[in-house]
């Protein structure tokens, strides 16, 4: 599914990935962890293809494609979604209208017709009731007026109606109370089947009680330094980050 | 002695830079125009262009007065004729009308002059006493020609509590030169109701003034809507006199010019009495190496306590030769008002962009969505819905949304 080699990235003359190797096998979910500035939301960046960052050398394969040669819109095309940290408002393109242009153009690319009218408000009813977002929230400009919470839920429900490949969600978890993470959370584990992969980023071991992941990644300083399973995500818990200082080689077999 | 002003003379100097009110809309191109007033020049040797339709909004059941070069055409319009209604040309009226008027602009401005001396025809509209025009009433100007000058003037009374909607609709076919110099003016009595909308849709090189001024009495309600689709010169002026308590006045406009062209949107709204309510909300981007200018006077006089008037002119600059010289202006004198204005001149913004390509919808469709998003505040307001859809429709015909 996505295969990472030696990506370094840099903003400006900052690099802040060094080398970052990662494989994503369809159907499963990566968790990746790891204090604050040690690269997770650029990569996340990166991999949906944000202009801030420069990709400086390494590869990153997607179902055969060579993601970084697309631009943005190719790769959602192509089935990447990227949950936005900070979801962006943008008033005055209602919700549903932005999620059709997007359907569609997703639809175009595999040489569909449009999606019926019919066809779209059926999607919409189903996904948006998967995190619980009512009508009103559905029917305004996308994300204005939203609170935190009801922002997060909007990306997952953006992510249920694209049905993307390779999911990436950045701290979706972050800035959610217990309720509004246990409903982005069932939002998640519903859409999980055996040929959709996750990288989910998280600050908060908490997440992943209700996201249970396959694997679990340390980053710190642009690479991976530790990776195991769900039981390294408790450890990190206890012990905190400072244990992990440099990269260690018993990577398993990813 | 250039030909421009051999032809047309006026006391009143031709605007320079110097004067405050027209330093960023220089007009020393308009003076070595060759532009002519003869009949010939006027009525053209094509008739009328087959690639622009008598009334410009094809799906709106409308009322149409055409003008061609300022003249008149009466086989292609259709005017009102019910009860409760005057709409007629001046060069077919009879008696004079009452009229009430009380606009100086012919004294005080070079182009107002001009229109004054050289006026050729223009609409006499009365709205009596309660009475609501059954339908819109487009006034479609027409410039065909090179060379040409048009000098309509137009006289508007809507009576107490009557209604009516007019769009003041000008085109030019592409190959034509010259000056487009209208007025419009009217006045509204207690509790009437008058919603304008002026569009621009001119191909060619055409310079265009064009001049509105309102009177409102009290509780009466207006809502002008100003739109350029396209112009290479073009300079609207609004000015609105609250003369009543409790009016509502609504002031929008959108502009997006592209290539050279120059786009100028000079709004005066004066409350002179108490009570009184303006919206003023103007939306412009300008592209290529295009140029706006957007000047907003509000003036609360000493007497017009409680009013609230807002105005707000956001822009896009989206290319890097393009340039908007944007002042609101806001003189207050009563003390119990609330006043807000807001300008802004900025870019696309660009994590907006990114969200919307991370959906795959790629970055022109991207742009196309916020510059919709953008008009929508704007074109929202006009309750006419074939006519809303019309300029959109013209707006992303030429923007290749």
């Amino acid at each position: 599914m996505l295969k990472i080699k030696n990506l370094h990235a840099k903003v400006g003359d900052n690099e802040i990935l060094n080398g970052l190797n990662l494989e994503v096998k369809p159907g499963e979910l990566h968790a990746i962890m790891g204090p604050n500035g040690s690269g997770k939301s650029t990569l996340a960046a990166v991999l949906a293809g944000s202009d801030s960052y420069e990709v400086t050398s390494g590869s990153v394969n997607f179902d055969g494609i060579d993601l970084l040669d697309l631009e943005t819109s190719e790769r959602a095309r192509e089935g990447v979604f990227l949950a936005f940290q900070y979801p962006i408002e943008i008033p005055g393109v209602s919700n549903l209208n932005f999620m059709k242009a997007a359907l569609n153009a997703k639809r175009a690319h595999k040489g569909l017709e449009p999606i019926k009218a019919k066809d779209f408000l059926a999607k919409v009813k189903e996904c948006s009731s998967l995190v619980k977002l009512d009508g009103r929230l559905r029917d305004r400009s996308v994300n204005e007026g939203f609170s935190g919470g009801e922002k997060k839920r909007n990306e997952i429900f953006q992510m249920a109606m694209l049905e993307p490949k390779l999911a990436i969600l950045d701290e979706t978890d972050s800035g959610l109370d217990i309720d509004a993470l246990q409903v982005v959370s069932k939002g998640v584990n519903a859409m999980r089947s055996t040929d959709r992969s996750f990288i989910v980023i998280t600050h908060y071991q908490r997440l992943l009680d209700y996201i249970i992941p396959d694997f679990v990644h340390v980053l710190s300083n642009g690479c991976i330094v530790k990776s195991g399973g769900k039981e390294l995500a408790i450890e990190l818990e206890e012990k905190g980050y400072d244990w992990l200082k440099e990269p260690s080689h018993d990577i398993p077999n990813i | 002695m250039s030909v421009f002003t051999e032809k047309f003379s006026a006391t009143l100097p031709p605007p320079t830079r110097r004067s405050e009110r027209w330093k960023y809309s220089p007009i020393a191109k308009l003076l070595k125009n060759d532009i002519s007033i003869s009949k010939e020049a006027a009525q053209g040797i094509n008739g009328w262009p087959e690639s622009i339709s008598p009334n410009p909004v094809i799906r709106l059941e409308a009322y149409v007065a055409v003008f061609k070069n300022g003249i008149f055409e009466s086989t292609l319009s259709d005017l009102p004729n019910s009860e409760g209604v005057e709409c007629i040309p001046f060069s077919k009226l009879e008696q004079g009308g009452d009229l009430e008027f009380s606009n100086s602009y012919h004294k005080k401005e070079w182009v107002g002059e001009l229109n004054d001396r050289y006026r050729q025809d223009g609409l006499y509209l009365k709205v009596h006493r309660n009475v609501k025009v059954d339908r819109p009433i487009i006034i479609h100007h027409l410039t065909d020609g090179m060379g040409v000058a048009s000098f309509p003037k137009h006289f508007i009374r809507v009576e107490e509590g009557g209604c009516l909607n007019i769009v003041v609709w000008s085109s030019a076919s592409d190959d034509s030169s010259g000056m487009y110099n209208g007025i419009l003016e009217a006045s509204l009595g207690p509790n009437a109701s008058l919603s304008l909308e002026k569009v621009c849709n001119e191909g060619g090189k055409v310079f265009h003034f064009s001049h509105e001024h309102i009177v409102q009495e009290r509780d009466s309600r207006l809502k002008i809507h100003t739109f350029t689709i396209k112009g290479d010169w073009v300079r609207n002026e609004l000015e609105i006199i609250s003369r009543g308590k409790g009016t509502d006045s609504v002031l929008n406009g959108a502009y997006l010019p592209v290539g050279t062209e120059h786009i100028d949107n000079h709004t005066t709204m004066d409350h002179t009495v108490s009570d009184g309510t303006s919206t003023e909300l103007y939306r412009g981007i300008m592209y290529g190496n295009s140029t706006g200018v957007f000047n907003g006077k509000v003036f609360v006089r000493k007497d017009a306590q409680r009013t609230n008037a807002f105005q707000q002119n956001t822009n896009i600059v989206a290319d890097r030769g393009a340039s908007i010289y944007a002042k609101p202006e806001l003189e207050i004198y009563a003390d119990d008002v609330k006043c807000a204005h807001g300008c802004t001149v900025g870019q696309f913004d660009l994590d907006a962009l990114f969200y919307i390509r991370s959906r795959g919808i790629d970055e022109q469709a991207a742009k196309a969505l916020l510059v919709e998003a953008f008009l929508n505040d704007v074109l929202s307001s006009v309750t006419c819905s074939e006519l809303r859809e019309e300029i959109l429709r013209l707006y992303s015909e030429r923007h290749d949304w």
